[in-house]
């Protein structure tokens, strides 16, 4: 069966920018995606936005048509509303389209799943009503669906920008709660003048608070001790500010604290993995080029650790070049030659990027649950107190935790609890991250009916064209 | 570390081994290269089953499944063993006529716990089959239990008749030094007087060392779970001239195997699987029980698993040394047989016999007469 | 409250989430509509049988999953509406017992 040069799994900035890369340089490749149009988180739906005048949701956004219209011309089989289930070792996918099973060969895989957003276990945060800003987002870009008097609260660019994006629209918010502790400022302070070589990208982000702060929605710096108020469904949040505690009522609260990569996918291939200390998050281990343990696997944009879409664009490419190069198409002086402005752009992003990460590092009250009561698996409903109670029965590693308890064998696989277990055994054993690992995780990526399942054709390259 | 006796292999052989041993008063360690219940005897179906089970099988399986009953208690630590039945299902008159022979064969031997049911009956125990099912046979001892809880049970309860076990420690040389054994380990050497092979997918190896050969081949029969879905199967299911088998937990999620085979990388402790086989299974599974079409599998794996060429296992003494006994080979259906095979073993290993028959179980069954 | 801001003369589909006829954009997410509608139930959680709603609109949660034409553990938040479709909150917990045998 003829197979594919290269399978590019996720059509946001990065496997966009591989994508135009390869097919460049005449490489067969095929993208998948589980959207109906290409653009990832950052670009949802900017070629066909539901919403009247998109201007409101700001440049950042409007200027990546661009990126998808050059991808929608470039030479490549754009597999959309594929949700990839299954990626091997041994070159093979597994997708689901249109309620069928398909399996697709190629012989360089590049995965570009991105990125989600880090669970904020606080009391509550199972209640209907709770959502993640980046939902907010969501919702906003590809349904033009917003929530009116909802709170948001947490710290980090991407909140702030919703809020702004909801205010340029004239939708009422009912307070911006941030938890950005007053300590992160002296923290990320010596990493500040490394960072104004990027003046402008910090200008952006300051006009950001200020454009919030002038529209007049109640804005509390420093809160802490977040709890979501409601029995059946949330009413409103409580946290201290200021040293005192308030209670703010709203149907919608928005939590957001940072994005860690989307892990399941590098997880499920066994890929080597890395915690990263600075991002708080585990991250598939590659070298310059996005390339894995597993060589003929790369990784690209922030599935493959945090780099934001500028960067991720940047990671797509070079990827490219490097994998032109594996399939004999561009000699190793050309890759480098062409890779160089790229690579020199990464290194000089990675200093604001630093700060950052520094600045709005979420706390670790916020991170890991401090009440016993409040749950960790959400899927499987274990709380912080039975995941303690397994512990104390001896089981040490995330993998016999889950066997015990079941905590993280539910559908949603880890993706909500993996990274708050880990934390949470290493401050137990008194060993860092790195020690204590991560699920063992398998196929399929997502729920599949054995109807979908039990409907398998495999693709061949030739009769996708 | 010295021990009186040394058990190579963490699995549920090992551990009910190292269990009926220490509750004799046996010095007893057990050496697992990873850890306790990681491989077949920590992620199998949990099958507890005496159906259908060869006839050489069945005296050890009917005594295991005796065990299974009260197992819990025994161990003071819950197996989640649920005695539920199990049904075999007939497709056709062709199935139903191989039933009926097997029954003959059974009555010979005196055995009477399988029992052949009709459609109706068969329609009242799985009101979901699809109703040209024509019937079935059923075993009402039979159940399932959860691999990794019954591996965990033994081990515990070894541990609390003094056992040791050692995590994380393989097993690279072994060697009869006077009346010794030596074994090499990742990072320490112990000593024993008698050693017990319950290596699993991995016992050759460890049998080369003591000096016996056997014809052992490994590979990795796959499975799928689905996310919770209504109760619609009490008893545990299989087909009698199909690849279906499953279960229901309690909790509502179903089990669903089969026999389908992935690949088998035991160098590296990984299992692939075969995607295209497991759609196979859930089509056999969809045909028997329509109810399925729209159960939604969460996740899919395999395990390592130690077959031999006739699918019964090795127990029983060394024949090329002293003091040294095998328990492996137990050709997917293993789990069942844990607690009696932990009785056996250390029957042979403190009284050297058993009160079963073991010649159909002798490692050199396969050993040539001829050249 | 959600509120929906599409031009109002977007062509539209009509379908029906816990029985009732609801009309929809062409294109919207089975979550969305179900927001709008005051429908924010999508699941009831499968020990405590407590409500639970969408969390990450996204597709990692799973908290979104409700029975879509028959077909339970469907993600709200991935699935576009269509006409005619019927959509449930998904009620199964380890209690559930299966309605009587279909054929
Ligand atoms: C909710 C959210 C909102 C964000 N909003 C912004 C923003 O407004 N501005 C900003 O600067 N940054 C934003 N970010 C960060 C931004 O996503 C990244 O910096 C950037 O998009 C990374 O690009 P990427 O190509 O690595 O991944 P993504 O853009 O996330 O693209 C990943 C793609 O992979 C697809 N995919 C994943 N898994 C599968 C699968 N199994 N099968 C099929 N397809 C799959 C997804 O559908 C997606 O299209 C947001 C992040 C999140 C999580
Ligand atoms: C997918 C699957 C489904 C199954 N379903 C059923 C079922 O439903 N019912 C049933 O009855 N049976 C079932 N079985 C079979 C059953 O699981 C096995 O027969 C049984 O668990 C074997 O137990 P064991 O202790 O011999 O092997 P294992 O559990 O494999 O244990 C052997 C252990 O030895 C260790 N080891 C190996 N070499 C060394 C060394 N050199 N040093 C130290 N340690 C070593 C290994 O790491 C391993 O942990 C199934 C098996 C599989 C794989
Ligand atoms: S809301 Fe999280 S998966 Fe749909």
């Amino acid at each position: 069966m003829p197979a594919f040069d290269c399978a590019i799994v996720g059509a946001g900035p990065a496997g966009m920018s591989a994508a135009i890369e390869l097919a460049k340089r005449g490489a067969r490749i095929a993208v998948l995606d589980r959207g109906r149009r290409a653009g990832g988180q950052i670009y949802r739906a900017v070629t066909d936005s539901p919403l009247p005048d998109t201007q409101v949701l700001g440049s950042d956004y409007t200027e990546g048509a661009a990126l998808v219209a050059a991808f929608e011309q470039a030479d490549a089989t754009h597999f959309t509303q594929a949700d990839v289930w299954h990626v091997g070792d041994d070159s093979r996918i597994l997708f689901s389209r249109q309620g069928e099973t398909h399996e697709l060969h190629c012989r360089e895989i590049v995965l570009c799943p991105g990125a989600m957003e880090r669970p904020m276990p606080i009391p509550g945060w199972t209640l209907p009503g709770v959502m993640t800003a980046g939902s907010a987002q969501v919702m906003l870009k590809s349904d033009a669906t917003v929530a009116e008097g909802a709170i948001f609260a947490g710290s980090g660019p991407l909140l702030y920008l919703i809020v702004a994006q909801y205010l340029r629209l004239g939708v009422p918010v009912a307070a911006l709660v941030d938890t950005t502790p007053r300590s992160n400022y002296f923290d990320a302070a010596p990493m500040l003048p490394r960072a104004l070589r990027r003046l402008p990208l910090l200008k952006k982000g300051l006009s950001l608070l200020r454009e919030i702060r002038n529209a007049g929605v109640p804005f509390f710096r420093g809160a802490s001790a977040l709890q979501v108020l409601g029995d059946e469904h949330a009413i409103g949040l409580r946290f201290i500010a200021g040293g005192t505690s308030h209670e703010i009522g709203a149907r919608t609260i928005f939590l957001h604290h940072g994005v860690q990569p989307n892990l399941n996918m590098t997880r499920a291939m066994d890929l080597e993995h890395q915690w990263n200390p600075e991002q708080l998050c585990w991250q598939v281990k590659s070298d310059a080029f996005g390339q894995t343990s597993v060589p003929h696997v790369s990784v690209a944009g922030d599935g493959a650790g945090i780099v934001g879409a500028d960067g991720a664009r940047a990671a797509g490419r070079l990827t490219a070049l490097n994998i032109l190069h594996r399939l004999g198409r561009l000699p190793r002086t050309d890759r480098d030659n062409a890779a160089a402005a790229d690579l020199g752009a990464l290194a000089a992003m990675a200093p604001f990027r630093a700060f950052i990460d520094r600045l709005y590092r979420p706390t670790k009250a916020l991170r890991l649950p401090n009440v016993p009561t409040t749950l960790v698996c959400r899927c499987e409903e274990q709380s912080l107190a039975q995941l303690r109670a397994g512990f104390d029965q001896g089981a040490r590693d995330p993998n016999a935790l889950k066997m015990l308890t079941r905590c993280g064998m539910g559908p949603c696989q880890g993706r909500q609890c993996g990274h708050v277990l880990t934390e949470l055994l290493s401050d137990w054993r008194g060993e860092p991250a790195e020690a204590v690992g991560y699920y063992r995780l398998r196929s399929p990526q997502r729920l599949l009916t054995l109807d979908e399942l039990s409907r398998f054709h495999a693709v061949s390259a030739e009769a996708a064209e | 570390m010295n021990a009186d006796v040394l058990i190579i292999g963490g699995g549920i052989q090992g551990c009910a081994t190292a269990y009926h041993l220490a509750r004799q008063g046996a010095s007893v360690v057990v050496l697992e290269k990873d850890y306790i219940a990681r491989h077949a005897s920590g992620v199998n179906a949990g099958g507890v089953r005496l159906l259908g089970r060869d006839m050489a099988e069945v005296p050890l399986s009917k005594a295991s499944m005796e065990m299974w009953q009260t197992l819990s208690d025994d161990l003071g630590q819950d197996t989640g063993f649920r005695r539920q039945s199990m049904i075999n299902i007939a497709l056709d008159e062709a199935d139903m006529e191989t039933l009926r022979q097997r029954k003959a064969m059974m009555r010979c031997e005196g055995y009477t716990h399988e029992r052949i049911i009709s459609r109706d009956e068969l329609r009242e125990h799985l009101p979901h089959v699809n109703p040209d099912c024509v019937g079935g046979v059923t075993s009402d001892l039979d159940g399932y239990a959860i691999p990794y809880m019954a591996t965990n049970a033994f081990r515990l309860a070894a541990e609390r008749h003094g056992a040791q076990i050692v995590a994380g420690e393989e097993v690279l040389n072994l060697r009869r030094v006077g009346d010794s054994w030596l074994a090499q380990g990742t990072t320490t050497r112990f000593e024993a007087d008698t050693v017990v092979n319950c290596a699993g997918a991995w016992a050759d190896r460890i049998a080369l060392m003591i000096g016996d050969n056997v014809p052992l081949s490994h590979a990795a029969p796959m499975l799928m779970i689905t996310a919770r879905m209504p109760h619609f199967a009490k008893p545990v299911v299989g087909a009698v001239s199909r690849q279906l088998s499953f279960k229901q937990f309690e909790n509502g999620t179903v089990l669903i195997g089969g026999g389908a085979k992935g690949f088998a990388d035991r160098a590296n402790n990984r299992t692939r699987l075969d995607y295209s086989k497991l759609a196979n299974a859930a089509r056999t599974a969809v045909e028997f029980f329509p109810i399925m079409r729209r159960s939604a599998i969460n996740r899919m794996w395999a395990g390592l698993e130690a077959y031999m060429p006739d699918n019964l296992p090795v127990i029983g003494p060394a024949v090329n040394a002293t003091r040294a006994f095998h328990a492996f080979g137990f050709s997917a259906h293993g789990f069942q047989m844990g607690p009696v095979v932990g009785q056996v073993m250390a029957d042979l290993v403190l009284n050297g016999q058993s009160s079963f028959v073991l010649d159909a179980f002798r490692i050199d069954r396969y050993d040539r007469k001829v050249l | 409250m959600f509120q929906s801001l599409r031009n109002p003369n977007d062509e539209r589909v009509q379908l029906t989430v816990n029985g009732e006829l609801i009309e929809a954009f062409v294109g919207q997410s089975v979550w969305s509509v179900m927001a709008l509608n005051d429908q924010s139930i999508t699941r009831r959680a499968a020990l405590s049988a407590e409500a639970r709603s969408a969390y990450c609109a996204m597709g990692v949660c799973f908290e979104c999953m409700v029975e879509i034409d028959g077909f339970p553990n469907q993600q709200a938040c991935l699935r576009r509406v269509s006409k005619g479709m019927v959509v449930t909150t998904q009620d199964i917990t380890e209690m559930t017992e299966a309605s009587d045998a279909c054929v």
